[in-house]
């Protein structure tokens, strides 16, 4: 209802196609946190939908029928998210570094454009680890003298604790939103950061909890020298955390957040050591001092 | 083609996980469906692709589907149309030049319809469509049924990017109003 006309063009130019990949992100992250959004750029798809009215028929091959009831066979929506057996970034990088040439571990292999992309981000991860596995003699003489010299996750315990929050996602100014997930069909949480205080929320939307094992959400910016863990994502659907309130606002807003699956209670080393199976960047949802449409 | 009504109860049983309900649902729109993403994608492997993925998205989804928002094949044709613009915007390598050039642009109407044959919404919308600029026209026509980006417009129309962009934004919104809605 009282969305700007800037939101109505943008959802327009959705329903038409015309949007970039990153614009597209962009209306469907907001489309995932705002019900009134959705119904804007449905009501678009709906009213320009009529015009498939004058697209011809074309009939696909039979086949395509098999490969649709094998896929619904292995994609009941109750099924929990598989994870893959293969051995975790973080070890790769350190024997070496090419993980451009290994499998990176993602649980959606079936799109190819978004592996290859992945690709591309993850390799500087890969480097920023190499070089971690480089200086981990001196961390780890450091960690014996000086622990505070080293950045959050590096240190010794106490570990990040797992704040669970009783109430919903806070109605104060929630201005940043990153959706978490492998492909743009499924998100698994939903990231919001107060820009005012940083402290950001997650929420769980798709994800299930396997026995035995941890989310970790992780900050990755080609300004942080290796990805850093915000903390173990906490088995109820909110987790809020301060954990933020350290990074600059340019690196909080521009970086990747990603989730990789570690053992319960998170990463032994400070370093992942799962695989990455959810992405996401932070996009801009409200300006500062308007209300929430939810 | 089954009747709006049939394909509405279709769903619902595709909601409860009946698979003959399925398999006769997509028997009944597979080809709609397919000419839409084809048309958009020009290649018949992505299409396979695009389509079978939208047919899990309705098997999992079919309980989300609200008959009083959208028909049942404007709604299975927009997950469809959502999923093939999403690989397109995504391969952005694929340039204009390589688009068949048999596709004129003055048949941007793919399959004209006689006008008796025309929902009313779709009639509504034409008419609102029609009151743009000729220019304007092909563009949203281009858009919508090609899947063109505003590179590729801006290309087609001899026109800088921002343009296009201004253009676009100025069309939906006319049109929007035309439409009467909020």
């Amino acid at each position: 209802m009282a969305h700007s006309e800037d939101h109505i063009a943008l959802a327009a130019e959705y329903a038409l196609g015309t949007l970039d990949a990153d614009e597209r992100t962009q209306v469907e992250t907001l489309m995932a946190v705002d019900d009134d959004f959705t119904a804007v750029v449905q009501a678009w798809e709906f009213r320009l939908g009529v015009l498939n009215q004058m697209v011809g028929a074309v009939e696909p091959r039979p086949e395509l029928w098999d490969r649709i009831k094998t896929a619904i066979g292995e994609t009941e929506p109750q099924s929990p998210i598989e994870l893959p057996e293969t051995p975790p970034v973080a070890a790769e990088a350190a024997r070496g570094g090419h993980v451009a040439d290994s499998p990176i571990p993602m649980v959606d292999d079936s799109n190819l454009i978004h592996l290859s992309l992945r690709v591309r981000r993850w390799r500087s991860v890969a480097v920023a680890m190499t070089a971690l596995a480089a200086t981990l003699v001196a961390m780890l003489s450091a960690q014996v003298y000086r622990p505070d010299l080293l950045p959050g996750a590096m240190r010794p315990k106490p570990r990040t604790q797992v704040v669970e929050v009783k109430t919903p996602v806070p109605t104060s100014a929630a201005q940043f939103v990153a959706l978490l997930q492998k492909d743009s069909a499924s998100p698994a949480f939903i990231l919001t950061v107060d820009a005012a205080t940083k402290n950001f929320t997650v929420r769980r939307v798709g994800a299930t909890s396997e026995p035995g094992k941890s989310y970790e959400l992780w900050i990755v910016s080609d300004k942080l020298q290796r990805p850093r863990s915000l903390g173990v994502i906490g088995g109820n659907d909110f987790t809020a955390r301060p954990a933020l309130a350290s990074y600059d606002t340019d690196t909080v807003n521009r970086a990747t957040y990603a989730v990789t699956v570690e053992p319960e209670g998170g990463s032994p080393t400070g370093v992942a050591t799962g695989p990455i199976v959810f992405t996401g960047k932070l996009i801009e949802t409200v300006p500062p001092g308007t209300p929430q449409g939810r | 083609m089954l009747t709006p009504p049939e394909l509405v109860w279709l769903i619902a049983a595709v909601a409860k996980r009946d698979e003959a309900a399925f398999e006769r649902l997509y028997t009944a729109t597979r080809a709609k469906l397919y000419g839409v993403v084809l048309r958009i994608l020009r290649r018949h492997d992505l299409a396979e692709e695009v389509i079978q993925e939208t047919y899990v998205k309705i098997w999992n989804s079919a309980g989300q589907f609200n008959p009083g928002l959208a028909s049942p094949i404007t709604w299975m044709a927009s997950i469809a149309r959502n999923r093939a613009i999403d690989v397109v915007r995504k391969r952005s390598e694929v340039s204009i030049e390589e688009e068949p050039s048999a596709m004129d642009v003055a048949a941007e109407s793919p399959d004209p319809l006689a006008r008796r044959e025309m929902t009313e919404e779709l009639k509504r919308l034409l008419e609102c469509v029609g009151r743009l600029e000729p220019d304007r026209q092909k563009l949203v026509l281009l858009a919508y049924y090609n899947g063109w980006s505003r590179e590729q417009l801006a290309e087609k129309f001899e026109a800088p990017v921002n343009t296009v962009k201004t253009w676009l934004r100025r069309s939906m919104l006319d049109i929007r109003e035309c439409l009467g809605l909020g």
